[in-house]
């Protein structure tokens, strides 16, 4: 009969071993990674990596299949100090997946490296069916909502853009909105700017924005900021967030935008319009090209009405 | 569509809009996707930056976005004008 340090023996024959700092690297590179827990759920609800789905060990070998479909993508196996998903990883190998990491001291030399974790907050009734059509896509499913939930999107403009664009993260419980905007509603607004209704005609829009989309759903943290965004604000105010979305009416304050999402490593929605065409495109640091790549210099003024 | 995008990107799911721009003529009723690549020569993302921080923004106004470099890039967009409104 074989010992368990025998069979760990055997096991880190043929499984490669990578420390947290690594692993962290590798999906902080975008790396097509699946990252599994093996721990129990309890254990895994009380905190895990973020990117990190819950299979426990008892079950890896029937349901590895749903989350990995192809044998060849790398995966990362973590336990809570690296012996469990050690002798995991090794039944893996012998299912032929082709690459399996163990993740070096589990889930507690991750902890111990400072680097982030997120815990499980359960989702309420009222929230299990508002989003229940959202678990029915494979791509979104629990997982993915309760990311949504923890996601911080900041909007930059409540007008023709930004009101469908709020209201539509809102209903998806994107969980924080920044709503920026310095403007009164006005009554030429109100045939596009959905967020708004005739009773809040000069009203703030960030205030009738905020009361509709809490209306929709109250999930959702808005935070109006009934302000023009400016050199001054602008990297103070991006720096929370976790993705900006351009719904400005004016050039300035697009190169403004783009100039700080770049500097700040932010990525940018970027959305405009005039009278029946639009255009959107998104802009990510680092991954593709900016505002400015596109438009280098500004159209003269009065050559683009806005 | 903007909604959309920004969903696919906190999700990391699907192919966002990255270096590619949509362009919708609701008249014609009429999508377009065009191909965008980084400028080599862009005065922020580019390979030698000349914009390092916001101070080209100080003082406002229209200048704020102009800058020193020559005229590059202006067929990257293939023809698509810039839109003001939002």
């Amino acid at each position: 009969m074989k010992t368990l340090k025998e069979m760990l023996a055997e096991a880190r024959q043929i499984v490669p071993e990578e420390g947290p700092t690594e692993v962290a690297k590798r999906v902080a590179a975008g790396e097509k990674l699946a990252v599994i827990d093996v721990r129990d759920p309890d254990e895994f609800r009380d905190g895990h990596l973020e990117v990190a789905t819950n299979i426990s060990r008892g079950f890896l070998e029937f349901r590895v299949g749903t989350t990995v479909s192809d044998p060849s993508t790398p995966i990362v196996l973590y336990c809570q100090t690296g012996l469990r998903s050690m002798l995991a990883a090794k039944a893996l190998k012998d299912l032929g997946y082709a690459t399996v990491i163990n993740l070096q001291g589990g889930y507690q030399k991750w902890v111990q490296s400072g680097l982030p974790t997120v815990r499980e907050v359960s989702l309420t009734t009222d929230q299990i069916q508002r989003y229940s059509r959202h678990f029915l896509l494979s791509q979104v499913g629990d997982k993915g909502q309760r990311k949504l939930l923890r996601s911080k999107v900041l909007l930059i403009g409540a007008g023709g853009l930004g009101s469908p664009t709020a209201l539509y993260l809102a209903a998806a419980g994107v969980g924080t909105l920044g709503l920026m905007d310095g403007d009164v509603v006005d009554i030429t607004n109100l045939q596009r700017q959905v967020l708004h209704t005739t009773a809040d005609i000069g009203k703030p829009k960030v205030e009738s924005g905020t009361r509709t989309l809490k209306a929709l759903n109250p999930d959702v943290n808005v935070i109006p900021l009934p302000t023009r965004i400016t050199v001054d604000n602008v990297m103070d105010i991006i720096k929370d967030y976790d993705l900006v979305v351009d719904g400005s009416d004016n050039f300035e304050t697009r190169y403004l935008v783009n100039d700080a999402c770049y500097l700040a490593g932010k990525t940018n929605v970027h959305g405009s319009i005039f009278q029946f065409e639009g255009m959107a495109t998104v802009f990510a640091p680092g991954q593709g090209p900016c505002y400015r790549c596109l438009y280098p210099t500004p159209p003269p003024p009065g050559l683009v009405p806005s | 569509m903007q909604a959309t995008e920004t969903v696919k990107l906190l999700l990391g799911i699907g192919e966002p809009l990255v270096g590619r721009l949509l362009t919708y003529d609701a008249l014609g009723m009429r999508f377009r996707e065009v191909r965008l690549r980084r400028d080599p020569k862009c005065p922020l993302c580019g390979t030698s930056p000349t914009i390092k921080d916001l101070t080209i923004h100080l003082n406002g106004g229209g200048g704020a976005c102009e800058t020193s470099t020559d005229s590059h890039g202006e067929t990257v967009a293939a023809g698509v004008a810039p839109k003001a409104g939002g």
